[in-house]
């Protein structure tokens, strides 16, 4: 995969959790250089801006998923 | 939303109130993201974010309201700090660790997120609709599954090949943004590479 699709990978708000529950990082995002991945970080402020104005609540997709999370567990 | 409104959502919080919470997370968590900036090119920035957003939830019933305010945003830029700087320790980059935790914390209250208003999301929305359909596609797919599945399964869904969806959902938002600033809307983001 080149390396734009690799940032635009990361920019996604989803995360696989660990066996502890923990949020592990994009798998993507050891495939970046500096460079690259201080791009995806610049685009992922962009997306979010974006899907913050987009939702009726005001939240990004990493809003979204923080709330998903905390509603499943016990 | 002011530091003020921030702090008298904190006792709902703290009692467990999601929707005070989703109201919360919608003002702080574009400034503790941006507070991460300088770790951006170390570690994933979105992975620490949502690592510390849930630490807050899971504390916030000890959090009380100071005289400085904003404590549980001030708490949570602490916190993504932190855990920023393990991960970095992690990867054994001793000279980072050390320029980095020499730095003074970041204020919080420096960034300007996006606040709801309905007249900006109408525009949005617009430039939203005259996207090319298969860019269009991919945007709305990551949009309405809040994160919660991951590239490999929306591609599947969409009928496309996973590359192929990145690189539709990357021109989506180049789109956009073009779009915006063309009415005048500039959500672009540069930030500043450490020194």
């Amino acid at each position: 995969m080149d390396e734009e699709s690799l940032i635009e990978e990361v920019v996604s708000a989803h995360r696989e959790r660990g066996p502890h529950g923990e949020v592990r990082f994009a798998p993507a995002f050891h495939d970046l250089e500096r460079d690259a991945r201080r791009s995806a970080f610049d685009r992922s402020v962009e997306q979010r801006r974006i899907e913050a104005l987009l939702d009726p609540q005001g939240l990004s997709t990493t809003g979204h998923a923080v709330l998903a999370r905390i509603q499943k567990r016990p | 939303m002011t530091p003020e409104y921030r702090d008298q959502l904190l006792p709902r919080i703290a009692a467990g109130d999601v929707q005070a919470f989703a109201l919360w997370l919608s003002s702080a968590e574009p400034r503790i993201r941006l507070s991460l900036s300088r770790f951006a090119s170390s570690v994933d920035a979105e992975a620490v974010l949502q690592e510390t957003l849930l630490r807050l939830w899971q504390v916030a019933h000890r959090v009380e309201v100071d005289p400085q305010g904003d404590a549980l945003l001030r708490l949570g830029v602490r916190i993504a700090r932190n855990l920023a700087i393990d991960h970095v320790r992690k990867l054994e980059r001793t000279e980072l660790v050390k320029q980095l935790t020499e730095q003074a914390a970041p204020d919080a209250d420096s960034a300007s997120p996006a606040e709801p208003d309905p007249l900006l999301r109408a525009v949005i929305q617009r430039c939203l609709e005259a996207l090319p359909a298969k860019p269009r596609m991919a945007l709305s797919a990551r949009l309405e599954n809040h994160g919660q599945e991951p590239d490999e399964s929306l591609a599947e869904r969409l009928q496309m090949k996973l590359n192929t969806f990145l690189k539709n959902f990357g021109r989506a938002r180049q789109f956009l943004l073009e779009c915006l600033r063309g009415q005048g809307v500039d959500l672009s983001f540069q930030s500043e590479a450490e020194g």
